[in-house]
């Protein structure tokens, strides 16, 4: 077993799990976070994607302790990130990502979508507008995989990031 | 027999018969642990089914659940309308055996919707009975708005009007919860639940308001937070983590199970029964380490009884089929036609076996108690056909046995026949270890080892008149069955198990009331039956038989207006008298900007190099609603790559119920068959299953799918109907129509993968 010191959603802990312990397991059974959810284990679905210092992570192949002193956040996260973002202005609400998936009734099953939202706030983290193709090619062509979607989202997940980019743009 | 409502003074019952309780409500799927075991509620009793309380808020009950395409949403405007009250007020508990009353599969959302419109409108009776003594005017001078009763110049709340009392009220119901019955094609009989009977008066379509607004589904944004319970979301005091070790092979049974190493798995543990091995453990991720390692040194016998994914459809042919298991039609009008044709047109068509494979991994938590009680954590569409299954496997009373639903991926119908999955490892493992087992399968192994959608193989004839009208059709389908939801777990244990029959249904609504058909289904048991594990199992997934029957009739009408020289809208057209289809035929080709005139195209070719364009067309009836697809594609002669380019899809549903809601599942039942049309197959070798991940089962992405357009006709002259299925069978024969206008070559199979297409082309 290895100690290592984590800070997810902004709150710092420290855990002792065995040290090849991939992220995905530890936010979810030490951290209790439900948000993060087990997909196929090997990065080739990414409904397991959270954010590592504001950047896509695919939590099942990271070892916790690889990240020990990045900046990790889940869905749950997401809300207080924004607020931290707009300086506390929107603090209360949820994410502009969420808020988009909440109005266009994007989840079917809803399985993927923690990592949906995720790879969203990323993209639009990095462009700020982006266009369809630019869309496709996030959610498609950006490596290590395609994040897949089993009930067939993905035109909600587009008209989606576009309403959350002209909520965040305001 | 429905009997006079009364109430009489609240008492505290268990099974929440009252119309009063508390202030405080569960949510859609409550946490922790069940102490005990307990029954599914009386349906008799309406309270069962909807408390209304204090706070003005509603509890309604139903053993149906959230499949993902908005069924939470559409209880609660069903039991709102009939209760002149808003959908937002209405809680809902499902699928939980013992708090909910009549159980049944959740394929479709009208199955449980027609229940809870029943109870809803009984129960909108009583109230006015009782607003009627309350307010002292007569029954029919009464106005209710939101949850509120007018009349004779006063007004009353339903809250108001049952406060601290509870409504007696016994409402007639039919039809019975699941039980073992080997004459079933399942083995079970009583899927379908209980059904509220009688007819209380109902509102009518053109006095709906809240049945046809876009209702948000109550599930999203718990889900979108973060705050949804899934079904791997639940954790029990004492709970062991495990992960199972599969054979090396579908038949292969258990040599000797390899053992943990106490050095780096101090914790782990090694359970079997019979062909059954797990490794459990208290931390998740060293159940999963230390069920490597014990799969590494685990020895399994040799067996090699499939016959390889390449020999399928030359399996099927050689099968000894026998008699039709289902037929429908006019065998000697057929008959009489086809002899009499001045042309037939025939074909073989094919499909490879195809699977659900939904995000997430089948999972499952159990806790079997030493006095044989158990409670089952599921993400089951079927949680009363599970529970029979899991008191068989554990050989005890159906009555020790709950089971609760949690929010899962989406199953697809592999859960309707009320087994599959993870629990009944889980149950086994539990009872064996004496603690609660949680059992999550990985990715690798639900794609190897859950039930798949069965390949099949198809003769389709036309005859042809003079005119090239299609004097008859006759279309045999042959497959190995889709009955086979057994548990895994059982049946690698060794333990008591349903017997599933080898039985197939004809499923097609023909569309061509013109011409004479006849439809024959048949059956054989599944590839490796004989196998511990029953082989690659078959089991219903979404628009089952239907989906592949339909693909070869459509696909056998698209060659018949080609060899008639006719456009495949308009030859749909003239054989058809249904005004329904013939306008949706229209409008869908209008939005479409379909351009009449016969396929293939002119100027179609097989070979060169450049991208040639193709559109086809095909339709479908389910559930009373006609259906029309027009794709657009792109070939690639040289390399054989298909693209969709634009999907329109025209659809006539009756009144919709929830048009946003619509649009989304239709949407997504389009993107779900374009991988079916296009990539989608199971491969397997002589020992296993091959396609393991998703680079191997390739499902569609972002990136490949078209824009789809929609066309959707709305009558409010028909009642609502459901439309999650249908959507997801369009994609392959319109795809295949297009490849055909595109090329000259009609495609016979199914997915349109590139190296198949360029096989095509080349031939």
């Amino acid at each position: 077993m290895a100690e290592m010191t984590l800070t997810v959603n902004g709150a710092t802990r420290t855990v002792d799990v065995a040290p090849d312990t991939p992220l995905v397991y530890v936010l979810r059974n030490q951290f209790m976070l439900g948000g993060v959810r087990l997909g196929c284990g090997m990065s080739q679905c990414g409904a397991c994607a959270v954010l590592v210092d504001g950047r896509e992570v695919r939590s099942c192949v990271t070892l916790a302790s690889r990240v020990a002193g990045s900046k990790i956040h889940t869905i749950e996260g997401l809300p207080a990130l924004w607020a931290e973002a707009r300086e506390g202005t929107a603090a209360g609400g949820l994410h502009p990502v969420q808020q988009a998936w909440i109005d266009e009734q994007v989840p079917q099953c809803g399985y993927c979508q923690s990592g949906m939202m995720i790879a969203a706030v990323d993209l639009l983290a990095r462009v700020p507008s982006p266009s369809v193709a630019q869309i496709r090619e996030a959610f498609t062509d950006a490596p290590p995989s395609p994040h897949l979607c089993r009930c067939g989202t993905y035109p909600a997940i587009i008209d989606a990031v576009q309403r959350a980019a002209r909520a965040m743009a305001l | 027999m429905i009997s006079t409502p009364t109430l009489t003074r609240r008492q505290f019952v268990k099974a929440g018969g009252a119309l009063v309780v508390s202030a405080s409500l569960p949510s859609l799927s409550s946490r922790g642990s069940v102490e005990a075991a307990g029954s599914t509620l009386d349906a008799t009793k309406l309270a069962s089914w909807i408390e209304i309380h204090d706070d003005g808020r509603l509890l309604v009950r139903t053993g149906k659940i959230e499949t993902g395409t908005g069924m939470s949403a559409f209880y609660a405007q069903v039991v709102a309308e009939e209760l002149r009250v808003r959908p937002e007020v209405i809680s809902l508990v499902l699928g939980h055996t013992d708090e909910t009353p009549d159980g049944g599969f959740s394929a479709g959302f009208l199955t449980g919707a027609n229940n809870l419109r029943k109870v809803a409108a009984y129960t909108y009776q009583a109230l006015l009975d009782l607003a009627a003594g309350a307010l002292n005017a007569p029954k029919d001078a009464l106005a209710v708005t939101d949850g509120v009763v007018s009349g004779g110049g006063r007004r009353i709340s339903y809250a108001g009007l049952v406060r601290g009392q509870r409504l007696e009220l016994t409402i007639p119901i039919g039809g019975s919860l699941p039980a073992l019955d080997p004459g079933q094609p399942t083995g079970l009989s009583g899927l379908t639940g209980l059904q509220v009977s009688g007819t209380p008066p109902t509102r009518e379509i053109p006095q709906y308001s809240v049945i046809g607004e876009s209702f948000p589904v109550p599930t999203v944004a718990e889900r979108v937070r973060g705050d949804t319970e899934w079904v791997g979301d639940v954790r029990l005091p004492g709970m062991l983590h495990a992960r199972m070790v599969r054979p090396s092979a579908v038949g292969a049974t258990l040599v000797r199970a390899g053992s943990v190493d106490r050095a780096r798995f101090p914790n782990a543990e090694v359970v079997t029964k019979g062909n059954l091995v797990a490794v459990v453990s208290p931390d998740e991720w060293e159940a999963v380490a230390a069920a490597r390692a014990v799969a590494a040194s685990t020895t399994w016998s040799d067996w090699s009884g499939l016959p390889g994914h390449d020999e399928v459809t030359a399996t099927l042919r050689a099968q000894p089929w026998g008699a039709p298991s289902h037929e429908r039609g006019d065998a000697a009008k057929v008959s009489a036609a086809l002899s009499a044709a001045a042309k037939t047109v025939e074909a073989s068509y094919e499909q490879p076996f195809t699977r659900h494979a939904p995000m997430g991994a089948y999972v499952a938590v159990a806790d079997v108690r030493r006095d044989g009680s158990a409670t089952v954590h599921t993400a089951s569409a079927q949680s009363q056909g599970l529970r029979v299954q899991i008191a068989h496997a554990l050989g005890v009373d159906v009555e020790k046995v709950v089971v609760r639903w949690h929010q899962g991926p989406a199953q697809y119908g592999r859960t309707t026949w009320g087994g599959d999955g993870a629990e009944g490892d889980a149950a086994i493992l539990s009872q064996l270890v004496g603690s609660p087992v949680r059992v999550q399968w990985t990715i690798q192994e639900d794609l190897a080892w859950s039930t798949v959608s069965p390949a099949w193989v198809a003769d389709v004839k036309g005859a042809l008149d003079t005119e090239g009208r299609l004097s008859a059709v006759h279309s045999d389908w042959y497959a190995p069955h889709e009955n086979d939801a057994r548990l895994l777990g059982a049946l690698l244990a060794g333990a008591p198990s349903v017997t599933p029959l080898a039985t197939n249904r004809v499923s097609t609504v023909w569309a061509y009331e013109k011409i004479p058909v006849l439809e024959r289904a048949f059956a054989m048991p599944s590839l490796g039956a004989d196998a511990t594990s029953a082989g690659l199992r078959g089991n219903i997934m979404r628009t089952p038989w239907q989906r592949q029957q339909n693909f070869a009739t459509e696909a056998l009408i698209n060659e018949a207006a080609a060899a008639a020289g006719a456009d495949p809208i308009q030859y749909r057209i003239d054989h058809t008298t249904n005004p329904r289809l013939i306008e949706l035929l229209r409008a869908t080709a209008k939005e479409a900007g379909w351009d009449p005139r016969p396929s293939p195209r002119p100027g179609a070719r097989r070979t060169g190099g450049g991208l040639l364009a193709g559109r086809g067309v095909a339709v479908m009836i389910r559930s009373d609603a006609p259906w029309v697809a027009i794709a657009e594609v792109t070939v690639a002669p040289d390399t054989g790559e298909v693209r969709v380019t634009r999907f329109t899809v025209g659809l006539d549903c009756g009144k919709v119920m929830n048009p946003r809601q619509l649009r989304l599942t239709v949407q997504g039942g389009i993107v779900q068959g374009l991988g079916e049309a296009l990539t989608e197959e199971v491969t397997f070798d002589r020992q296993k299953v091959t396609s393991t991940d998703w680079t191997r089962y390739r499902i569609p992405t972002m990136g490949s799918t078209p824009d789809i357009r929609m066309v959707i006709t709305s009558y409010d002259d028909r009642g609502i109907n459901s439309a999650g299925e249908a959507p997801n069978a369009l994609p392959p024969p319109a795809v295949a129509a297009a490849i055909f206008d595109a090329t000259g070559v009609p495609p016979r199979r199914i997915p349109l993968t590139a190296a198949y297409v360029k096989k095509l082309l080349s031939a």
